[in-house]
Formats: C-alpha cells, sequence, structure tokens
C-alpha cells in the first residue's frame, strides 16, 4: 500500500521535473542558439509478489506472476540539435551554422566550450570574441581599420583595407562534432562542454569531408523551441500531476479508513 | 476471525495492491513506450474446504497482473535519434545478461558510432550486431527498419516479435525480458517512424475511474468488517447475558 504512495510521490516528483524542463525551453524561446531539451522517463523497479514460473503445483507452474511496480523516473532531457529558424541581421559577425558542428570558444579558465550561437563580435584588440569576450578558437584577429569583413561559407575570414583593391584573409573558422552531440554538457550562457559521453571532439572546416555544416554570414539561427509543443506538454504534464496526487487521496482514504477498523 | 472479516480483509488487500498498480501506471503516464498494467482477481479456496467448496470459504485475491500491449500515440519529437515502432514488435537491445526487449524508440549515439539507449545498451540489428554509424553524417531510417547514411545502408533494425506476451516481464526502465524461452521471430508489417517516440498509452481517466472504484470497494469491505464486529460484540453482550 506505501507502494501506491511512493509510485504516486515518484509521479508528482517526474512531472515536476516535467515542468521545471519545459519552464526553462519557454524562458529561452528567445535566446539565439538555444537548443530545446525534451525530459525523458523510465519505469522503476518491479516488487515481485509471485514469480513466474514459480510452481503452482507439482506439476503446474505460474505463468506470468503478480509484478508490482515502484513508479518512475525522470532520466534525462537530451538536448534537441534540430536547426532554429534562421533570422537576418546584417550584422556581418552573425553566423549560422547550416547543419552540424559547433563554434570553438576558449573560456577564460584555457578550457574549449563549444556553442551553436553565432553572434560573435570584435574586442578592443580587434579578436573575435562571443558575447561573453570568450575568444573564438583558432583566434582570428581583424585590423581596426578594415573596411569590410566577409566571412566564407567554409569559414575564411577576409577584409579588405582601406586603398587596397585585394582582399587580405584573417584566418580560417574552425568547427568541431561530436559522435554524441546530446551527451554535451550545458554550461549556461550558451556554451557546451565535452564529456567522456559526447565523446571528443572531431575538428575540420565548415563544409569540409568531416560532415560539418557550412557558415551563413548575416544571420543569426534563433532558438528551436516551438512554443505551441511546449504548452501541450505543458498541459499534459499538470494534468499528469493531478491524476497523480489523486491516487496519494485515496491511499491516503484507504489508510484512514484501515485506522478506523478498531474502535 | 469469523468468515465475514477474513473475506473482507482480504478484499481490502487486493484492493490496495490494485491500487499499488493504478499508482504505477498512472505515475509512468509520461514514460516512453510504457505498457499499462492491469489485473486478475481470482477466488482463492482453502484445501480444507474440500469439494463442497462454497462462496463462503473462499477470499478474493490478486492472482497475477496481465500488460495491455495496445499501442501508444507516436508522438513527434524532430529527434532524428528517436523511431516510433508502429504495429507489433519490440526493438531488441544487447542487455548486460543477454537481450532486452523495449518500445521505447528513443536512441543517441554512443562515441563508437553504436546507437544506443540511455543506459548505453545497444540496439541490435537483423544480424543481432551493434550498429557502426558515422556520426559526423545525418541519418535515415525507411519505414521498414533500413538505416541509410548517404545512401549507403549501414544495417536494418531488428523488431522482434512474440507469439505470446505472456512471458514477457517488466525489467524497469522500459524494458521487457523474456522469461519463456521462446524464441521471437521477426516482426512483419511493421513500420518505423523516424523523429517519433511511442507515448505511453496509460488513460488517465481510466486511472482515474479505477481510482474511484476502488475506494468506494474498499469503504464498503471496511463496513462489513465494522458490521460483523458488532454483530460479535452483540452475541457476546447481549445474547450471552446471565
Amino acid at each position: 500500500m506505501i507502494r501506491a504512495l511512493f509510485s504516486a510521490a515518484s509521479g508528482m516528483n517526474a512531472q515536476q521535473t516535467n515542468v521545471e524542463n519545459i519552464a526553462n525551453n519557454i524562458a529561452n524561446a528567445n535566446t539565439a542558439g538555444f537548443k530545446a531539451r525534451r525530459a525523458q522517463f523510465q519505469d522503476l523497479l518491479y516488487q515481485n509478489l509471485i514469480q513466474p514460473g514459480a510452481a503452482a503445483t507439482q506439476q503446474t507452474v505460474v505463468p506470468t506472476g503478480l509484478q508490482l511496480g515502484l513508479g518512475t523516473r525522470a532520466v534525462s532531457n537530451e538536448v534537441i540539435f534540430t536547426q532554429g529558424d534562421f533570422s537576418e541581421t546584417d550584422n556581418p559577425l552573425d553566423l549560422v551554422i547550416q547543419g552540424n558542428g559547433f563554434f570553438q570558444v576558449l573560456q577564460p579558465s584555457g578550457q574549449t566550450a563549444y556553442t551553436k550561437a553565432g553572434d560573435f563580435h570584435l574586442n578592443q584588440t580587434g579578436q573575435i570574441v562571443d558575447p561573453n569576450g570568450n575568444l573564438l578558437d583558432p583566434p582570428i584577429t581583424v585590423p581596426q581599420n578594415a573596411l569590410s569583413l566577409t566571412i566564407g561559407s567554409d569559414g575564411t575570414v577576409s577584409y579588405t583595407l582601406p586603398g587596397q583593391a585585394a582582399a587580405q584573409q584573417a584566418g580560417q573558422i574552425q568547427l568541431a562534432n561530436f559522435a554524441n552531440p546530446s551527451g554535451l554538457n550545458s554550461l549556461g550562457q550558451n556554451l557546451f562542454q565535452q564529456t567522456d559521453a559526447s565523446g571528443a571532439p572531431v575538428i575540420g572546416p565548415p563544409g569540409g569531408q568531416d560532415g560539418m555544416g557550412t557558415l551563413l554570414q548575416g544571420y543569426l539561427e534563433q532558438s528551436n523551441v516551438s512554443i505551441v509543443q511546449e504548452f501541450v506538454n505543458l498541459i499534459v504534464s499538470q494534468r499528469a500531476y493531478e491524476a497523480n496526487s489523486k491516487v496519494v487521496k485515496a491511499a491516503d482514504d484507504m489508510y484512514q479508513q484501515v485506522n478506523n477498523l478498531k474502535q | 476471525m469469523d468468515q465475514i472479516s477474513v473475506m473482507a480483509a482480504a478484499g481490502m488487500q487486493a484492493r490496495m495492491q490494485s491500487l499499488d498498480l493504478v499508482a504505477n501506471n498512472l505515475a509512468n503516464s509520461s514514460t516512453s513506450g510504457y505498457k499499462t498494467d492491469g489485473e486478475f482477481y481470482t477466488l482463492f479456496t482453502s484445501e480444507a474446504a474440500g469439494e463442497d467448496a462454497s462462496g463462503a470459504s473462499s477470499v478474493p485475491m490478486i492472482q497475477r497482473q496481465w500488460t495491455d500491449f495496445a499501442p501508444g500515440l507516436l508522438e513527434p519529437t524532430n529527434n532524428p535519434l528517436d523511431f516510433g515502432l508502429a504495429g507489433k514488435g519490440f526493438f531488441v537491445v544487447q542487455g548486460p545478461s543477454g537481450p532486452l526487449y523495449t518500445r521505447n524508440g528513443n536512441f543517441r549515439f554512443s562515441t563508437g558510432g553504436a546507437l544506443v539507449t540511455s543506459e548505453g545498451y545497444p540496439l541490435l540489428q537483423q544480424n543481432g550486431q551493434p550498429f557502426r554509424a558515422n556520426t559526423a553524417q545525418p541519418l535515415a531510417v525507411s519505414l521498414d527498419g533500413d538505416i541509410t547514411q548517404n545512401g549507403n545502408s549501414i544495417g536494418r533494425i531488428q523488431v522482434a516479435e512474440f507469439q505470446s506476451h505472456a512471458g514477457l516481464t517488466k525489467f524497469g526502465a522500459n524494458f521487457f525480458w523474456n522469461t519463456t524461452g521462446q524464441e521471437p521471430a521477426e516482426a512483419t508489417g511493421s513500420q518505423i517512424y523516424q523523429g517519433k517516440i511511442e507515448a505511453s498509452n496509460v488513460s488517465a481517466s481510466h486511472g482515474a475511474v479505477r481510482i474511484v472504484g476502488l475506494s468506494r470497494q474498499f469503504e464498503m469491505m471496511q463496513k462489513a468488517i465494522l458490521l460483523a464486529n458488532d454483530m460479535g460484540k452483540k452475541s457476546i453482550e447481549e445474547v450471552a447475558k446471565v
């Protein structure tokens, strides 16, 4: 009987996790480069009250047994790496990766982090940095007097200087990809970190042999959160929470009646 | 104890177990690929009653649970590594101690390029081997389970079908295991939809109705026990008045 209470409590806990995940998705519906997460659940272990295959009589065995489940748990909320919409910004340092791959940025700690958000800027020394000031890796420097900045679909950064007809190359942006991107660790600020589950990064130029996507200059990738989908999930989750709370109530009522047996 | 109390108490205990099952179903209403559990009631007749087992000498109990293998809705997730299975059958994964069967088609790449469950158990091909995919390339799954990358086939997903589901026991974590030794056959007519996942087949409204029914039956049996107690009390106090 206590099983019913704990199963229902585990269901309420799981739905709470679900709502928290949905809330974070909706809160980031306007975060450029954000990727939605989807919560996954699993049933817990089963308690065998009658073991299947146990002897019922000397000649026969119990065909299926009696197993009572012990509830549910949230097992993962994996990142869904579908492409978000592109919005035109006309900012030469706004980039979209069309396809697989992550930009690499160097954190102050010296560790490389990975991001899908392509809203880059120049810092005071002309280096390309992300909105938090982390350097793009490998670093690319654009001189202050550069007139126009062009980033090709293969990641080649070039600029023209005043009085010069020929464009100068500043470097090539390299992308990283992972065997299992869903296994990356979210750091916040749109950054991801490599884990044992994601595997080591494969690094290559955009559009190359390594299966990286190509770059598109002057566009930003919007969040891939679908508000409609999230609201539908929210309704379902809320109702499931309610159903579980009714089980708690029913189990509690039964207990109360058992206690009233002794007058 | 008198016969009424014994019967009613057994009935109450069985209803409590029923509520345990309903609670587990409702708790798993968001678990992908979960299948609803129900129960079979039976009458337990004591051996002492012998041939003339009347209604009064048997008590209700739950004999066993059964699992409703009705399909759940295929929900679109847009995740290319979510596979929704329409029709009969189960995905086969290599568990730590033999094959496990699941309707939960949520997979991810391992670092070696195998398609694995969230526990890391690899999804098996028809030839019984894990997949070896190039993780940098997008992956396309046809309705009949053929996986291709860049136009090259890398194998076909094994979908196991059982003649009878009676021997499938819940393992937890969305898996079933085969307790009968009956070898599954390759499913025919099943379709695999990429980017969808099978939702739990728990019906919340059915669960709610069950809770109401169980609560009321429980209440009635509690009343029966109180009544039996009352009768006993009266017969001792009033009939045997000296």
